[in-house]
């Protein structure tokens, strides 16, 4: 994969490697999972139906917390939004992640509007996930990661996650660049 | 006929008006810098979503990413929750609020 995603045609296209392809898919199905609303045996089952959540606080864990951010500065504003909006946001997610996963059931990959929406947020999900992993702070931990290119200099898990991460942003900017066009 | 009760109607009108004023204080969404989202990916989802030109996505892409943050809707609360939830959806940390004096 040297060349990332290209208009053409047919949409927007990319071929992986099967490598690549496997990756990318259980890099969106761990962010799925990560997404799942916690089963609460306490909650009530009509407004878990209608997306309301009755456990409004804002999630501990750092990536998830990234991906389902406190909306505001009044606590009772914040808990309110995230009491009607976090189920529908973790299930618009995973939906994208979902999606994106099935595409890379061919190495071949063509997407139009739609799948090329879910791979845009899927990847950036997968980004914001392996950032809070890295713990990417500030410009200068970006900077430290976005050194990391030598494969074969991979010591540990954190040099691995650093280069996955890598690869991951150089892909989805070749997708929003692509997409930038379709709009001009 | 006095004129009085017109007057009374008029000054009833005007309290009413007034009265309305008040809930309609503007909120405002406000996406905020992070050193993770791509400048391509936010210059995207601010053309794609709020339908703005190249120029006006690009100018405050720039802002968010020099100064920290930028006001990218102004408008009743019901819409900017709505706004708020849509830069979620796209993973960009956003946060509403009443605007401040």
């Amino acid at each position: 994969m040297a060349q990332g995603f290209k208009s053409g045609r047919k949409g927007l296209t990319a071929r992986f490697n099967a490598e690549e392809a496997s990756l990318l898919q259980k890099l969106f199905t761990d962010v799925a999972t990560t997404l799942e609303p916690d089963t609460d045996e306490g909650q009530d089952p009509l407004a878990a139906l209608v997306g309301i959540s009755e456990n409004v606080s804002a999630p501990t864990d750092p990536a998830l917390a990234r991906m389902l951010p406190v909306a505001s500065d009044d606590p009772e504003v914040a808990d309110e939004y995230r009491r009607y909006t976090e189920i529908s946001l973790r299930q618009e997610k995973i939906g994208y992640l979902q999606l994106a996963a099935m595409d890379l059931e061919k190495l071949d990959v063509v997407l139009d509007a739609e799948h090329a929406r879910a791979w845009a947020a899927a990847l950036n999900d997968v980004r914001l996930t392996l950032a809070a992993r890295l713990n990417i702070q500030n410009e200068n931990d970006a900077q430290l990661i976005a050194e990391k290119t030598d494969w074969n200099a991979v010591e540990d898990i954190e040099d691995y996650m650093s280069l996955i991460y890598n690869f991951v942003s150089w892909l989805l900017d070749t997708l929003m660049e692509a997409m930038l066009d379709s709009l001009n | 006929m006095s004129a009085a009760p017109q007057e009374a109607l008029e000054a009833a009108f005007a309290q009413e008006t007034e009265f309305e004023v008040a809930p309609g204080v503007p909120w405002q969404v406000i996406v905020w810098n992070d050193p993770v989202n791509l400048m391509s990916y936010v210059t995207y989802v601010f053309r794609s979503y709020f339908g703005f030109s190249k120029d006006q996505a690009h100018r405050l892409m720039m802002q968010v990413h020099e100064q920290g943050k930028t006001v990218v809707f102004t408008g009743s609360r019901e819409e900017a929750e709505k706004h708020t939830q849509a830069m979620h959806g796209w993973g960009l940390w956003a946060t509403f609020e009443r605007v401040s004096e």
